[in-house]
């Protein structure tokens, strides 16, 4: 060999090395891009369960959860914690902003954000749920007795499972298999949701209907002209009230609304004004006894409120 | 830049933009719910619009029962409705009952 002729690098390296090199720059972009999307694909944040610490109780039939869907997350939070001492964690929900709403710890409710295109002509709304023991079970008996889905029954991690319908008359609620159990019968606390009303054109056909769905007991209570007001009970004990809708409601549609205990309706009436509210049924005295209205809160959302007192507590004591 | 790192770039970030895009999308229906909701949370509900809330008469009731002198049963209503219901009536020897009484622990707080 010549030793002025410097001899030629040899790559000894395998041709696999070679391969490599080729496709380790696009490796390396690929994962700095699937790096980018994680955040955006990460599994959502979990709402946290109905019941802490998880329970076995189970009461088919009860009110145990409302949910509003608002256009302006903010603004809800804000009036709501005003108004009733909520306060929020907001959750990570995929491309849905939410957050859980409670009350010294307690979960009372779940709000959602959603746009609301101008003319759609819809409105925000709270949804009424109602426990179950089973949701699949509970839609094929909702759809036999003439309900309409409008969500099929879904799994939410630590919540349970939950559907939503359209009963026979049209009131929309949502029925809710915890996993982690129903919340106690006790009284609810002010500022914690304590009734629910259906508001329906023939509600001797939707209690037929709850029935069937519920197994509730349906008391047929005093009532003046062509209203009706029945009870709904279970476990001995009043979960709802179906009610006539008035026929002079102009573009009434069978609904329910939820009431919040309060204190002193007309006080909380006022400061709900304050923070933007609209009144849709002013203070007045039910014919059961305490004050109840019905208010809009400043995105529209229909609400109730309901009064309460210690005397109350002592009336119905069993 | 090398030109291979370049191509492999421009397909990494197509397809991270439409991960990105499937993960976040929520097609909606006209103000109701959503078809395919991806989301893990909320049901995406809005309600009808506009109805006029008024309308209840002075013995219009929406509360539970309270209690106090005889609970009113089956059939104290409005004599009109007593027959036909679309539903099963509670027994004849049933109470109405009122919602649940029991105080929880912790005190209350006011409002």
């Amino acid at each position: 060999m010549n030793p002025n002729v410097i001899p030629p690098i040899v790559d000894r390296r395998p041709r696999a090395c070679s391969a490599w090199r080729a496709i380790a720059p696009g490796l390396v972009a690929a994962m700095s891009g699937a790096a980018c999307v994680a955040p955006a694909i990460a599994a959502p944040e979990h709402v946290p369960p109905l019941v802490e610490p998880r329970g076995q109780e189970h009461h088919v039939g009860k009110v145990v959860f409302e949910e509003l869907v608002t256009p302006d997350l903010a603004a809800s939070k804000l009036f709501y914690a005003g108004l009733f001492g909520w306060s929020f964690r907001d959750l990570q929900a995929g491309a849905t902003p939410y957050a859980t709403a409670s009350l010294d710890g307690r979960p009372v409710a779940g709000l959602v954000q959603k746009d609301m295109p101008a003319g759609s002509h819809r409105q925000p709304a709270w949804l009424t749920f109602v426990a179950v023991r089973d949701a699949d079970a509970a839609r094929e008996t909702a759809v036999r007795n003439g309900a309409k889905v409008l969500l099929e029954p879904r799994t939410i991690p630590d919540r349970g499972r939950e559907a939503v319908f359209a009963d026979p008359q049209g009131a929309v609620f949502a029925v809710l298999a915890s996993s982690s159990g129903d919340p106690s019968d006790e009284l609810a606390e002010p500022g914690e949701w304590i009734w629910s009303s259906l508001f329906t054109r023939d509600p001797d056909a939707d209690a037929g209907f709850y029935q069937s769905l519920l197994d509730y007991e349906v008391f047929d209570l005093p009532s003046s002209g062509s209203d009706r007001h029945l009870m709904l009970a279970s476990e001995d004990y009043a979960r709802a009230s179906a009610n006539t809708l008035p026929a002079t409601a102009v573009g009434a549609h069978p609904h329910w609304i939820d009431y919040v205990r309060v204190d002193d309706v007309a006080k909380m009436v006022d400061k709900a004004v304050a923070l933007g509210a609209r009144v849709l049924v002013g203070t007045r005295l039910d014919r059961h006894g305490g004050h109840v209205a019905i208010v809009a809160d400043p995105q529209g959302a229909v609400f109730g409120m309901l009064e309460w007192t210690t005397s109350d507590d002592q009336k119905v004591a069993k | 830049m090398n030109p291979r790192f370049m191509g492999w770039s421009a397909i990494a970030i197509v397809s991270g933009s439409i991960m990105f895009l499937s993960s976040g999308c929520v097609a909606t229906a006209d103000g109701g719910y959503a078809p395919n909701v991806t989301v893990g949370v909320g049901l995406d509900y809005y309600d009808q619009f506009g109805y006029d809330y008024g309308g209840w008469g002075p013995d219009y009731a929406v509360g539970p029962y309270r209690g106090g002198g005889a609970r009113p049963r089956r059939g104290d209503g409005n004599p009109g409705h007593a027959a036909g219901h679309g539903f099963r009536p509670a027994p004849p020897s049933h109470q109405t009952p009122s919602i649940p009484s029991g105080p929880r622990a912790g005190g209350r707080r006011g409002h």
